[in-house]
């Protein structure tokens, strides 16, 4: 396990590298939703998401859907460093031509399971995806990560709502809950705390943890994706915490009900990683400067796009 | 609901997506033969039309049907940018659509806008069928345009127009009657049995008309259009809904670019109208047979005088 955590910070710190790299080059992007996400897009990408990048269509694969499409250069990242598109690619994002669109374009960019960017339509799609896999008789999963800004739209309770319905424990919501919109401070801006009571009362059973401590994120999600595979008879007093890690964290009371859908709030910081973006909500949508640029690159270490 | 049903025994792919509009779908009989073919997804027209999306995107074809307004303005932004945009094989069917279909209902059921508002998004096919037999023609054709299509239906009451053995061929204008060419109208929907009438009172009259039927609004029918504009030199548009953004506009669209020739519009006039009997309200509110008569007369009138230099 500290093997795999060690490799996957290394690659979240990566994806950050890359994140800078392209909005630096396109001269326009949103890189502090990035970078709150970034630790768990490694797990996913590089750990748990069953995946062929040489057959993007396969049809047995998990799908993944980031429902806060404004952090797509993370996305475009995690997709560039698994070998759907050359890493280069990366400095096209934005322009005319480019197969990187300022917000996701399933049409256009390889790997990308469903269009997003206009804010929470990521559970919708996840759902209507989710009901073909059982409808085929496939164990792919189908992984969303919201942002908590976007929470604020009707449509994810409506989402919420018939997910815990349909009984779609294929399906698996992340919250990345950097606690910042585009205007402020989430509890500023909207009425959305209480969160966790919110995903209960809607059906779902709920487990918050740091969303930058990768060795909380593995084991969880690595259960989540398990239990998402598993027969309902193997569901039954399934618990999300693998039991000799000791993990202590705020979850739902007892195991899931085996119909549950599990939703995962991770506890975030707008900016992660690199210290001048960190909780400075003006890195929202900004462009590094040469100097700043320079900073993030020497702090991150990894590879240059190339 | 019967072509659903044809549909859905033939292909596994075809599935239903309701808002809690079973009932008013009238797809309890879909329910029973294919309850596992059902995706109820209670009130919530945005919702049902991401799902949708996501039912494509796993290889499905799903049919979402409910009112008109309420998954062509609730759901608006998810047809466009979560089906139109990714060109999915999502068909759209809106029940209620125009002023008739919503009668007593008022306003908030009275569904004017559903076709201009969808004219404007790239991608979208959209059928407007005129009938019971020609909805179901139509729900078995868009299984077969690739891609995003919307059929608008009426209230379900409507009268039968067409016998089932007249074939139902999108894409393409349907001549219903070719009197002379002293004009043209066209024509959708509910509106054709009143333009016949219209036409069969214009002949009285020594008018001779020709009436087409555009059952396929977008795309429209460019070379049939104008092939009747350049004959007839002249045109009125009827259709039960907004005079702005429909067949009017489409149809005037294609006489400004292509021929440009007299054409005036019978439709609702960009007012909010009130409850009341069908046939009543499309009298009140300007798609009266006698409307249709007078703008026809009008509208031949305004034909430009070939030899404007003899007095």
């Amino acid at each position: 396990m500290n093997e795999r955590v060690e490799k996957l910070s290394a690659m979240a710190a990566q994806l950050r590298r890359d994140v800078v790299n392209a909005v630096y080059y396109a001269k326009d992007g949103h890189p502090g939703p990035c970078m709150s996400a970034a630790d768990l897009v490694a797990v996913l990408y590089f750990d748990l998401l069953r995946l062929r990048p040489e057959d993007p269509a396969w049809n047995e694969r998990d799908r993944f859907i980031l429902s806060k499409g404004h952090a797509c250069p993370l996305w475009y990242a995690a997709l560039a460093r698994r070998g759907y598109f050359p890493p280069v690619e990366l400095k096209t994002l934005r322009s005319l031509g480019s197969r990187l669109q300022g917000h996701p374009d399933l049409k256009k960019t390889p790997g990308v399971d469903a269009n997003s960017g206009s804010l929470g339509h990521g559970l919708s799609q996840a759902c209507g995806l989710a009901l073909a896999a059982r409808k085929r008789g496939s164990d792919s999963l189908n992984v969303v990560i919201t942002g908590d800004g976007e929470l604020n739209e009707g449509i994810v309770w409506e989402a919420a709502m018939a997910i815990a319905k349909l009984k779609l424990t294929n399906l698996i919501a992340i919250v990345d809950n950097n606690g910042m919109q585009s205007g402020g401070k989430v509890e500023q801006v909207s009425g959305l705390y209480p969160l966790r009571e919110k995903w209960e009362a809607f059906g779902w059973y709920v487990v918050e943890l740091d969303g930058h401590d990768i060795g909380q994120l593995l084991p969880v999600l690595e259960r989540a994706f398990i239990r998402g595979r598993a027969t309902r008879e193997q569901r039954q007093g399934m618990s999300l915490l693998p039991e000799h890690l000791e993990l202590e964290l705020e979850t739902t009371a007892g195991t899931p009900h085996p119909d549950q859908p599990v939703v995962v709030i991770a506890r975030t910081l707008k900016g992660k990683g690199v210290p001048y973006m960190e909780g400075d909500n003006s890195w929202h949508k900004r462009v590094p400067t040469d100097e700043e640029h320079q900073i993030a690159l020497s702090i991150l270490g990894g590879q240059d796009l190339e | 609901m019967q072509g659903l049903e044809a549909l859905a025994e033939q292909d596994e792919r075809i599935m239903l997506v309701c808002a809690d509009s079973l009932k008013a779908m009238r797809a309890d009989p879909f329910l029973e033969k294919f309850p596992d073919r059902v995706v109820e997804l209670g009130i919530a027209e945005q919702n049902a039309a991401g799902v949708s999306a996501g039912l494509a995107l796993g290889g499905l074809i799903p049919y979402f049907a409910t009112y008109a307004g309420f998954i062509t303005m609730r759901a608006c932004e998810q047809i466009r940018t979560f089906i139109a945009y990714p060109k999915l094989d999502v068909k759209l069917v809106g029940i209620n659509g125009g002023l008739a279909a919503g009668e007593r209902e008022g306003v908030s059921h009275q569904f004017f806008e559903d076709l201009a508002i969808l004219r404007s998004i790239p991608n979208l096919t959209i059928l407007v069928p005129a009938d019971a037999g020609q909805a179901r023609q139509a729900a078995i054709a868009a299984a077969e345009i690739p891609g995003p299509v919307y059929i608008r239906l009426g209230s379900g009451r409507d009268p039968v127009i067409f016998d089932d053995k007249q074939p139902f061929v999108p894409g393409k204008i349907h001549l219903l009657e070719q009197r002379g060419n002293d004009l043209v109208f066209f024509c959708n929907g509910l509106m054709i049995p009143r333009v016949l009438v219209a036409s069969a009172m214009l002949a009285a009259k020594g008018i001779a008309c020709t009436v087409a039927e555009v059952h396929t609004l977008k795309p429209l029918d460019t070379e049939g259009v104008t092939e009747l504009l350049i004959d007839c030199g002249a045109a009125v548009t009827a259709e039960d809904h907004n005079i702005i953004g429909g067949l009017g506009s489409a149809i005037m669209e294609c006489a400004a670019e292509h021929c440009p020739v007299p054409v005036s519009r019978i439709g609702l006039r960009d007012v909010f109208p009130g409850s009341g009997h069908p046939e009543a309200l499309l009298d009140f509110y300007g798609m009266s047979v006698n409307d249709m008569v007078d703008a026809a007369i009008t509208t031949i009138n305004r034909k430009p005088n070939p030899y404007p230099n003899e007095e």
